[in-house]
């Protein structure tokens, strides 16, 4: 059995348990059938949106998220206990995303998806962690921004390489994190546009 | 996709939801089910043909999601893929065990009609361009995508259904598959959550 040519009945869920067994096996060693795998599982997902069918009924929802509360105390935080992980955030989502994507896009050629968390602490002080952000272009930073609600000025709260960053001062609460391009030693206020934001 | 009134973390990726449910965020569970729970229902009730086991396959699948939301990572996949990953083989392996798999493909068994179901323009949209690109393959290359991906059958249940070598079966759902990535990647027809070059 060729192991490389079955990619494709993986993607569809079309081998064997024992064919899928030897596949997966081979898989944890071969890097260009698990990129191979990702595009066409892309693909084979994509399959999914073509089907027509009613909404499912709302007692599935309900279901589910029963079962996961139920569940909860099993799954294990990832990020050490000091932080508390109180609000996630992203590049971009589509509808907000055509200044931001492309900025984005622009900034780091051939990356992939940037997703980023802000860590709040016990006592509001706050980390911002990025992955998939390419490093700032020569002579420029990126820099990271605090913007309370209620209209006050966004607040330089640091400037980084892209991956990591503790915020100076203190999250109040419901507060907006940002990051924006600016050239190398930073600003006072932020250039557009807003390359990732999140709010608390 | 039903909006809720408050959706306070639209805003987000899908890949960043996967995050939070890793935390234990049953916001972010939530999210992802309000934006695939419905795509994720049409897969497994165009696979498994009954609506019980379409909605355990669903649940199974989002519960999946959350016990092992931190072990996905988003460098290699997108979190829509993954979802929708889950649901699939939930109701293949389900199917196969019932054997209620489908006796006819796409022609044999119609579809149901688009009227009178309340669906979000981006499903629809989604749907359109699936289908088309779904059209636009040749018919021995589509059958068996349908065939392996709605009907829930195996390749060597293919070769032997369609009377082909497996090396031509393998081969179809090859060229089906890369030939949809074709369709589909055509830039400016992308629609995401996340940005990606």
């Amino acid at each position: 059995m060729d192991l490389h040519d079955l990619t494709a009945a993986y993607a569809l869920d079309a081998l064997d348990p024992a064919e899928a067994e030897a596949y997966e096996a081979h898989l944890s060693q071969c890097e260009q059938c698990r990129e191979q795998l990702a595009e066409l599982s892309e693909s084979a997902a994509g399959l999914a949106f073509a089907t027509v069918a009613p909404a499912p009924p709302p007692r599935l929802r309900v279901a589910i998220l029963d079962a996961a509360a139920a569940e909860r105390s099993n799954v294990v935080p990832l990020r050490p206990r000091r932080w508390m992980p109180r609000a996630l955030a992203v590049a971009a989502a589509a509808a907000a995303c055509v200044a931001v994507g492309f900025a984005v896009s622009a900034l780091r050629p051939g990356a992939t998806h940037v997703t980023a968390a802000v860590l709040v602490a016990p006592d509001r002080t706050a980390r911002l962690q990025i992955s998939g952000l390419a490093p700032p272009p020569h002579g420029k930073t990126y820099e990271a921004w605090i913007i309370p609600t209620g209209g006050a000025a966004p607040r330089p709260a640091g400037l980084f390489a892209g991956r990591a960053v503790t915020l100076r001062g203190t999250l109040p609460p419901h507060a907006t994190v940002a990051v924006t391009l600016e050239p190398a030693g930073g600003s006072t206020a932020p250039t557009m546009p807003i390359l990732l934001s999140a709010t608390t | 996709m039903k909006r809720n009134v408050s959706r306070q973390l639209a805003h987000l990726s899908d890949e960043a939801l996967v995050l939070m449910a890793a935390r234990s965020e049953e916001s972010a569970l939530a999210e992802l089910y309000d934006r695939y729970g419905r795509a994720a229902y049409g897969l497994a009730l165009r696979v498994l043909r009954d609506p019980a086991l379409a909605e355990d396959a669903v649940q199974e699948a989002f519960l999946a999601l959350w016990r092992t939301a931190a072990r996905f990572v988003p460098e290699r996949s997108k979190a829509s893929t993954w979802i929708l990953t889950l649901v699939h083989r939930r109701a293949v392996d389900t199917v196969r065990r019932e054997q209620r798999r489908r006796a006819d493909s796409l022609e044999g068994a119609p579809e149901p009609s688009v009227e009178g179901v309340d669906e979000d323009a981006w499903l629809r949209l989604q749907r359109e361009r699936v289908q088309a690109a779904l059209r636009s393959l040749p018919d021995a290359q589509r059958e068996a995508l349908e065939l392996a991906y709605y009907g829930g059958y195996s390749q060597s249940e293919l070769a032997e259904r369609l009377g082909q070598p497996l090396g031509t079966i393998k081969s179809r759902m090859f060229s089906g598959l890369a030939g949809m990535r074709e369709l589909l990647g055509e830039p400016g027809m992308e629609v995401s959550w996340t940005s990606t070059t």
